[in-house]
């Protein structure tokens, strides 16, 4: 049996691996290809938590229709080499790396002696005694947050019918 | 540093990335992607703070993000086809059109 924090870390440091990847690839696809590794990995970690119904959810919307639309995208506008897209020597990277090592700097000194004080009502084993966590958040979602999951039905059909407009339409 | 630390730092350095990426590139296609990935980094953010706080609306949440990125990306990427058609590029230099 793996010791689950030593999982945790080899799963971080192969999500930080394909992040870093994705800011420096030339090619767009490589891109979209490392933001699904990096989406099955934080998949793999809502696993190891105990979110397997948010796991699924990854998996399913994330991984697979939304990255299907980009890669789609990419080969429909046959996207093949972006040129000299990051210049390290450039202002505007010095710059943002900058900004970047600022809020890693500020985060990492506000996470370090973090300690979350509270403790609600789901814990591990109020969740496993109530059926399981799809069970839960299912009846979370249509109680007390049925109105919110309606709203976000009718912003998906907004969406949906905003996207098939807009990409339809012909400019002259 | 306790258990919590690690998802939360991987977070923190997603979002980061992710921020650059939107900053840096620009090839548009990378810069949606970027987006997605911050997105991701905050989903993973609240995720594992609701867990080690023995909460459920976290979830709740991150289920919502996870349905309006859905719809995000797919009114970016068709307002991305547009933007290809008129410009016939995909990189935000050449749409300058406000420039003069």
């Amino acid at each position: 049996m793996v010791d689950v924090n030593i999982l945790v870390g080899v799963i971080a440091v192969f999500c930080a691996g394909l992040a870093l990847l994705m800011l420096f690839a030339k090619e767009a696809l490589t891109c979209a290809l490392s933001l699904l590794g990096i989406l099955l990995g934080t998949a793999a970690l809502y696993g190891i938590m105990g979110e397997h119904f948010i796991a699924t959810i990854q998996l399913v919307v994330y991984a697979g229709a939304i990255m299907v639309l980009f890669i789609f995208s990419i080969m429909l506008l046959n996207v093949r080499q972006t040129g000299d897209d990051i210049k390290l020597t450039s202002l505007r990277f010095a710059l943002g790396a900058l900004a970047g090592i600022a809020l890693l700097g500020a985060g990492g000194w506000v996470l370090f002696d973090f300690v979350p004080t509270g403790s609600g009502p789901w814990g591990q084993d109020a969740v496993i005694a109530a059926g399981g966590n799809t069970r839960v958040l299912a009846h979370a979602l249509f109680s007390r947050h049925y109105i919110a999951f309606e709203a976000v039905s009718l912003a998906l059909i907004v969406a949906l019918v905003g996207a098939v407009t807009l990409a339809k339409r012909k400019l002259n | 540093m306790t258990a919590l630390a690690m998802p939360q730092l991987l977070a923190l350095f997603l979002f980061i990335v992710g921020m650059l990426i939107v900053l840096i590139r620009r090839n548009t296609i990378v810069m949606l992607l970027g987006i997605e990935l911050m997105l991701n980094a905050a989903n993973l953010s609240i995720i594992s703070f609701s867990n080690q706080m023995g909460m459920i609306d976290g979830q709740v949440q991150v289920f919502f993000v996870i349905t309006i990125a859905a719809a995000e990306s797919a009114v970016g990427l068709s307002i991305l086809v547009n933007l290809y058609r008129n410009f016939g590029s995909v990189r935000t230099d050449r749409a300058r059109t406000l420039q003069g």
